[in-house]
């Protein structure tokens, strides 16, 4: 019969196809998983202290050691628990006042000068991003010395690329019939930007500004570590002295703050949005 | 005797929600090609998919081949599903998927899961799967991905899953709603003519009356979850289809 | 107007009346409203008195800040830079972001499956413990991490690679059980009436649909990884982050500025490949 002939030739047409689909994809998973395989050489099995780290019934031994909570903790907790707190939220408002320049400079609709200004904000916001706020944090405890400032003007810097970015683009994205309308009654350039461009900015901005404070929440919890105050300081002292369950209830402890993070910013968000 | 039977079905979205199905109970005999009309919201859906147990009936006993669908435990009712081929309204092929992966998926309640996640369906398989493509005329778009095809073919695409299943029986929510008239007519023409060439039973929802009139030889007349008719098309007269869609008329 | 403003919810649909007085906001949202800002008001003075802010040192830092800059720590010592040890040390941070990126969305994908409402075996049990792993996991910062990683297995880059790792999966956790919540339902139907099992139904029905945002997030991840990598050797972890620990314990400080720039530089190229090949795979589509 014509048709089965046909059919079966079909049939080992699609078989080749199929299996030779599966060979390079056979391929580009052998490639990967070569890569994979040096890597872990290296980063892994070479780069152990082995010896120092004993049996696996050693390591399991010192991740027993952090099982458990230190209750008699939880008092001094609430203190720098505040102090994050207080630290993310300055941080982001400083942030959002730096930001103004980034934003303003860095829409490609309202730049002032092009070939000047918007490279400036881009390399802001790039800055901003680029680098870690834990580095961040270092250069400020060098600029301002040890305590909550740093912390502070770290998380501000930290803050500015993302916030600046999503409103850069909100204003590029924005509708240009209300600042016809008010040019159209006569308004200046601050009317223009009050009455025309911020009431279509801002609910994206608010809505960036309270996902960037829960992010840096969690960026203030740590930033004790290089001497910025707050939980980090905490933790490390708990690290220092050995008392493991202290670590954990540090984590813990973070763990909750970045929960009521969430929780404020679900209400905030309902609230202003 | 009966292939499927089902008696006193009731349903509930949620337990505080209304009853969907009233206790609606009929037979399917061998060669039926069975259509169930009624306006919407009615319940026609909630029938047809409580057959597979995609949606969990709160009371009733579907026999299905003289077992019982409603006590089966997961296992057993995927053993049931690989028999019941389902074909959908949106059609619900998997677009990013070409038509011959979409066709072979009908083959999933047969094999395991290595030659399911590599893909290496056998040769009997895809002999199986190009002559069902070849069956719905479909032998083209082999290698084409679903999203590229138009609505018609994608409904014989799903025809073709069906028809990988070896189904026992095919289920149909509205298989042509999504196509204009005339591709609806040439698919229900296909559908029958399937049915009758694999010789399997076939519960079909439909919202034209027309094409249910044309095609099926035995109608359901559902209305707010309570059957109002049950018997051979030729029974089926404007009246009684007043009285079905009541509702809709007032 | 007393009746009016008692009823404020109603005033939408009183609005067709003229008004014979308007106010922006009316009693008693404009005393929420201002009462909220006055409480935010009060919380951040509080805050700066309570932080022992002081404020003349932040208004004099930008002049510190400024000669900080210019003298301590420019020009950059580019030459330490490109010295074999410090690439190598970028080879090995490049190595360990790929490697948790990688690892992290290995155990991410499961835990977005699970942590989906619509896909989870089980909305009781299953969905809240997997959301709760995904925000535990996500909520510790990489540095913690690191630290944990490091106190228990000794300094080196394993503890980095772990670090990253479980950074990655509560980051790329939370993204996919957003992605699969997102999918349509009707072909997981379809695929799972054909008698398929839920791992097949994951594959057939969700996996195709969700491949190329997951792809994307994955490059994204490694993105974020990528930036995690360049500190987490600070805390003895392994890559770049360890020569900058050490410079600046000696105030090397043309040294440190050299590695920041590396680091900016690096960041902007993971950066750009990230945005390259999101765009490809978006185009693939
Ligand atoms: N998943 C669900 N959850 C809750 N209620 C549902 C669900 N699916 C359907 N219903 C309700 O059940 C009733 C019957 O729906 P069903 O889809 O079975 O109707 P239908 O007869 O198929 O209608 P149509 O002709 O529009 O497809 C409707 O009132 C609908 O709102
Ligand atoms: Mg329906």
């Amino acid at each position: 019969m014509a048709s089965a002939q046909a059919t079966a030739e079909q049939v080992e047409r699609i078989i080749a196809a199929r299996s030779k689909a599966k060979l390079v994809r056979s391929l580009i998973y052998a490639v990967v998983l070569l890569l994979v395989a040096w890597s872990v050489n290296t980063t892994i099995i070479e780069d152990t202290d082995w010896a120092r780290m004993g049996s696996v019934a050693n390591v399991l031994e010192s991740v027993a050691e952090f099982i458990g909570i230190d209750w008699g903790l939880f008092p001094h907790l609430l203190e720098p628990a505040l102090e994050t707190i207080m630290v993310a939220t300055l941080g982001t408002l400083l942030g959002v006042v730096l930001c103004v320049p980034a934003i303003w400079f860095g829409a490609l609709n309202i730049t002032p000068f092009m070939p000047i200004t918007y490279p400036f904000a881009r390399l802001m916001m790039t800055l901003s991003r680029s680098i870690h706020e834990i580095v961040w944090a270092l250069f400020f405890v060098a600029a301002v010395g040890l305590g909550a400032l740093a912390g502070v003007l770290a998380i501000a810097v930290r803050s500015i690329g993302f916030i600046a970015k999503m409103t850069a683009e909100a204003i590029e994205d924005l509708d240009p019939k209300p600042v016809e309308a008010i040019r159209a009654v006569g308004g200046s350039e601050f009317q223009v930007f009050v009455y025309a461009i911020l009431p279509q900015v801002l609910p994206v901005m608010v809505g960036v500004i309270i996902f960037e404070w829960e992010i840096n929440i969690r960026r203030s919890s740590v930033l004790g570590l290089v001497g910025a105050g707050g939980l980090g300081l905490v933790f490390f002292r708990q690290l220092n002295t050995f008392n493991h369950p202290g670590v954990t209830t540090v984590i813990i402890a973070i763990l909750i703050l970045i929960l009521f993070g969430e929780l404020v910013s679900y209400f905030v968000r309902k609230a202003v949005i | 005797m009966s292939i499927l039977s089902v008696k006193d079905l009731k349903v509930r979205y949620s337990a505080s929600g209304p009853e969907i199905l009233k206790g609606v109970s009929f037979d399917v005999e061998e060669d039926d090609f069975f259509a169930i009309i009624g306006p919407s919201g009615a319940g026609k859906s909630t029938l047809i998919r409580c057959i597979n147990r995609l949606v969990e009936p709160k009371s009733g006993s579907i026999l299905l081949y003289g077992t019982e669908v409603l006590s089966l435990n997961s296992r057993q009712l995927r053993r049931l599903r690989r028999g019941i081929g389902m074909i959908f309204q949106e059609f619900n092929l998997v677009d990013r998927m070409s038509v011959m992966d979409n066709v072979l998926s009908g083959r999933l309640g047969y094999v395991g899961n290595i030659t399911g996640l590599f893909r290496l369906f056998s040769k009997a398989d895809i002999t199986r799967a190009l002559s069902v493509l070849d069956r719905v005329g479909l032998s083209d778009h082999v290698d084409k991905r679903a999203d590229q095809l138009s609505g018609g073919q994608r409904q014989r695409v799903g025809i073709a899953r069906a028809l990988m299943q070896d189904p026992k029986l095919l289920l149909l929510d509205e298989p042509t709603s999504s196509l204009d008239p005339k591709i609806s007519r040439e698919v229900m023409a296909l559908i029958m003519e399937i049915a009758a060439e694999y010789k399997v039973p076939v519960l079909c929802n439909i919202h034209d009356v027309q094409l249910a009139m044309e095609f099926c030889n035995k109608i359901i007349g559902l209305q707010d979850g309570i059957k109002m008719f049950d018997g051979p098309t030729s029974e089926m007269n404007t009246k009684k289809l007043d009285e079905i869609y009541a509702m809709e008329v007032l | 107007m007393s009746v009016k403003a008692a009823t404020p919810a109603r005033s939408g649909a009183k609005s067709k009346q003229p008004l014979r007085e308007w106010k922006r906001f009316r009693f008693p949202q404009s005393l929420y409203r201002w009462g909220g800002v006055l409480l935010g008001l009060v919380f951040l003075s509080y805050s700066v008195v309570y932080l022992n802010i002081p404020l003349e040192r932040f208004f004099n830092m930008f002049g510190r800040v400024g000669t900080l800059v210019t003298e301590r720590y420019y020009p950059p010592e580019i030459d330490y830079i490109t010295e074999p040890d410090y690439l190598a040390s970028v080879v090995d941070t490049i190595q360990m972001s790929y490697l948790g990126a990688l690892f992290g969305m290995i155990m991410a994908v499961p835990l977005g499956w699970f942590g989906a409402y619509n896909m989870s075996p089980s909305k009781r049990f299953v969905y809240p413990l997997a959301r709760f792993v995904a925000m535990s996991a996500r909520s510790v910062h990489e540095t913690i991490w690191a630290i944990l990683f490091v106190t228990i297995l000794g300094f080196g880059m394993m503890a980095g690679v772990l670090a990253l790792t479980m950074f990655c999966v509560g980051f790329a956790g939370k993204l996919f059980a957003e992605e699969i919540e997102a999918i349509e339902m009707g072909p997981v139907e379809a695929i799972r009436a054909t008698g398929a099992n839920e791992f097949m139904v994951m594959v057939y029905g969700v996996f195709p649909q969700v491949r190329v945002a997951f792809t994307g997030i994955g490059i994204y991840t490694w993105d974020v990884a990528f930036r995690a990598a360049t500190v987490v050797g600070f805390f003895g972890a392994g890559g770049m982050g360890w020569y900058l620990k050490r410079n600046i314990l000696q105030i090397e400080t043309y040294r440190v500025s050299a590695i920041l720039v590396s680091i900016v530089v690096l960041v902007l190229i993971a950066e750009g490949v990230s945005a390259w090949a999101r765009a490809r795979v978006a185009k693939a589509k």
